[in-house]
């Protein structure tokens, strides 16, 4: 978590935006507000139109309807080259007859500054993505990483109000992934200029941003900072592909005082808060969902904290700094998924052991 | 070698293949009329003859002509055709393709006769611009083909990339797209022009009075005397050929290594 942005003015505004590809309906009213100086993040499975939207704000995209503003200004005739915005794209599009410091410096050809002004700036900008020294090499020898530290030193160097991504990370393996989504995110602080990024990689979008918009079919599914997106997930749907959920078959009996009562398979009678279930419903079938980490198998001689639940182990999953265990509940034939931090000198259960597991009905939030 | 016949195969079609072309200069420099052995003595009287010539000179200056104005412009055409075959897609555009490579394997009598009979209906004189027009017309599917191949293997988001950076269209072409295909357009230049050079049924029946270097040695192979003169100006095609070749593949190899590529195929 960052700074809190609530107070920020807005730097992007996407009112009602309609994108069809013939008949196609690629975006589907997307009403959304990205704010100055955050990392915003849209995320969903391809086709999801996250990239198709990425490209109306850079003005590589005609929008059939609506209106995107940018810094206050209506974008329609606002053609991409004269729009405060940079992009990284996902293949990098490093110019290959160029050297290191040509790319870098290619955005400053219409600037008025002295060509030694010039030099400064990109000497500056290739030592802020750490490639100090590198200005006369080929552009074509260097590495994945360094492409990418390239790309993102030539779309700085305007100072754009708003910076865009499209899966710069997704070229990258997966240590080189981690080691640059830390360095963006520092990056971003440093300059504080607005990020947008595409991806499709939730973990990615949960550990680099301050908000993350989740898209389904050309929809913004849920809009929320990381930490709501992944406890209060707003459907079956976002809580699936944020992270692992389980499901577990549930039937609402009533509702009284901010509390829903609920009958949950495995778990038995359940109180849920009303906050706890979003989409507002107070009768018939649901589910009940939960993290894997909201639940804790219970070794010999410890007692839960709130509620437990009888179960057996059906399958381990070891990781070393974790365990995953599926967990069969007494009376639920769908095994659950408990994750369990590994400490030194606690054994890993085998595979039949019968267990105890505690919960907390706080942990649990109803779907419809 | 496991197998000594594929050797002895690989030998023998070489040979066929090139000793035609070693007796070009060998009888180029031979002092006697006969093309046959032994050998007379040596001489460069041939190539003075070929030098002295009117008839030939004319023919060689009409061939450059023909050659680098459709080179030029079959180039030019085909920058066009590949630049918009690769990047947007519009009604028809398989239909419209296929008719322009067409020419690529219709016989070219057929295209020279039927170019000939319309060219007279429209009451046009034959010349040496007869002649382009129909070399333009035989050499522009190779040029689009080759063109096809250098802007589709061009990403996309380069360009992309320099509009973001805030140039417009005109200015990423002239300074993006334009220096990363030069070795495609380079390519097609000189291809058309060799095609062009060495074309013969087109020229001959479109090109009216004027001769161009293919006709003028086929009308010379008639008269015995001359043929120590073609071998000589043969041995300069030859020495031309190999130079061309070799500009080619330099700026071939050139661009593959400046984009970061890998060398797959070319011709040496």
């Amino acid at each position: 978590m960052t700074v809190q942005s609530a107070d920020r003015p807005s730097m992007i505004e996407f009112q009602d935006v309609h994108k069809y590809y013939g008949d196609y309906h690629a975006l589907r009213g997307i009403t959304a507000s990205i704010r100055a100086g955050e990392f915003f993040s849209l995320l969903g499975p391809s086709g999801c139109g996250k990239t198709t939207l990425l490209r109306t704000i850079a003005g590589f995209e005609g929008i059939s309807s609506g209106a995107v503003m940018i810094d206050g200004k209506h974008m329609e005739h606002v053609p991409a080259n004269q729009r405060p915005t940079n992009m990284v794209f996902q293949s990098y599009a490093i110019f290959p007859h160029l050297s290191v410091e040509q790319n870098v410096g290619f955005g400053l050809r219409r600037d008025p500054r002295s060509e030694a002004d010039k030099a400064k700036a990109v000497a500056e900008a290739l030592e802020m993505v750490g490639l100090k020294g590198y200005g006369a090499r080929a552009a074509h020898a260097l590495s994945g990483g360094q492409r990418q530290r390239v790309a993102l030193a030539r779309a700085l160097i305007l100072k754009p109000k708003v910076l865009l991504l499209d899966e710069p990370l997704s070229a990258l393996d997966k240590k080189m992934r981690e080691q640059m989504q830390v360095e963006l995110i520092k990056l971003q602080r440093q300059v504080g200029i607005t990020f947008v990024l595409v991806t499709h990689d939730q973990e990615e979008a949960l550990v680099m941003s301050d908000r993350i918009a989740v898209m389904f079919e050309g929809e913004i599914a849920q809009l929320a900072d990381p930490e709501t997106l992944y406890r209060r997930p707003n459907s079956r749907r976002v809580a699936d592909f944020i992270g692992v959920m389980n499901f577990l078959p549930a039937t609402i009996l009533g509702e009284a005082n901010g509390q829903i009562q609920v009958e949950a398979a495995g778990l038995g009678r359940v109180e849920i808060e009303t906050n706890q279930a979003p989409g507002a419903i107070s009768e018939g079938e649901a589910s009940v969902g939960f993290r894997p980490e909201t639940l804790t198998i219970l070794y010999e001689g410890q007692t839960a904290s709130d509620r437990e639940t009888a179960g057996t182990i059906d399958e381990v999953v070891y990781y070393g700094d974790m365990t995953y265990y599926d967990v069969r509940l007494d009376g639920v034939d769908k095994p659950v998924r408990i994750s369990m931090r590994n400490v030194f000198g606690r054994p890993v259960l085998d595979i039949g052991t019968r267990t105890r597991v505690a919960w907390s009905a706080g942990a649990l939030v109803l779907f419809r | 070698m496991k197998l000594p016949g594929l050797r002895l195969y690989a030998l023998v079609y070489l040979l066929f293949l090139y000793a035609p072309i070693f007796l070009l200069p060998i009888f180029a420099f031979n002092d006697g009329t006969i093309i046959a052995f032994p050998l007379k003595g040596f001489t460069t009287s041939w190539f003075g003859q070929m030098f002295g010539n009117d008839t030939l000179a004319r023919a060689v200056r009409n061939s450059m002509i023909i050659a680098v104005s459709s080179a030029v412009l079959a180039t030019t055409l085909g920058i066009f055709a590949a630049r918009a075959g690769s990047r947007f897609s519009f009604p028809g555009k398989g239909g419209i393709m296929g008719l322009i490579m067409l020419p690529l394997v219709l016989p070219e009598i057929i295209v020279a006769v039927s170019l000939l009979v319309v060219l007279l209906g429209m009451g046009m004189t034959l010349s040496v611009f007869t002649v382009i027009l129909g070399h333009v017309l035989i050499c522009t599917p190779y040029a689009i083909a080759i063109l096809n191949t250098a802007f589709s293997s061009l990403d996309r988001s380069l360009e992309e990339a320099a509009v973001d950076l805030g140039e417009t269209k005109w200015s990423t072409f002239r300074l993006i797209t334009l220096p990363l295909v030069m070795p495609g357009i380079i390519s097609s230049l000189l291809i058309s022009f060799t095609i062009s050079l060495d074309e013969f049924i087109i020229a001959f029946f479109l090109a009216g009075n004027e001769p161009t270097l293919p006709t003028y040695i086929f009308s010379q192979l008639r008269f015995p005397k001359q043929i120590p003169m073609i071998m000589a100006l043969g041995t300069c095609l030859v020495l031309l050929s190999i130079v061309l070749l070799t500009i080619a593949e330099y700026f071939r190899r050139r661009g593959i290594a400046r984009s970061g590529g890998k060398d797959t195929g070319g011709f040496l």
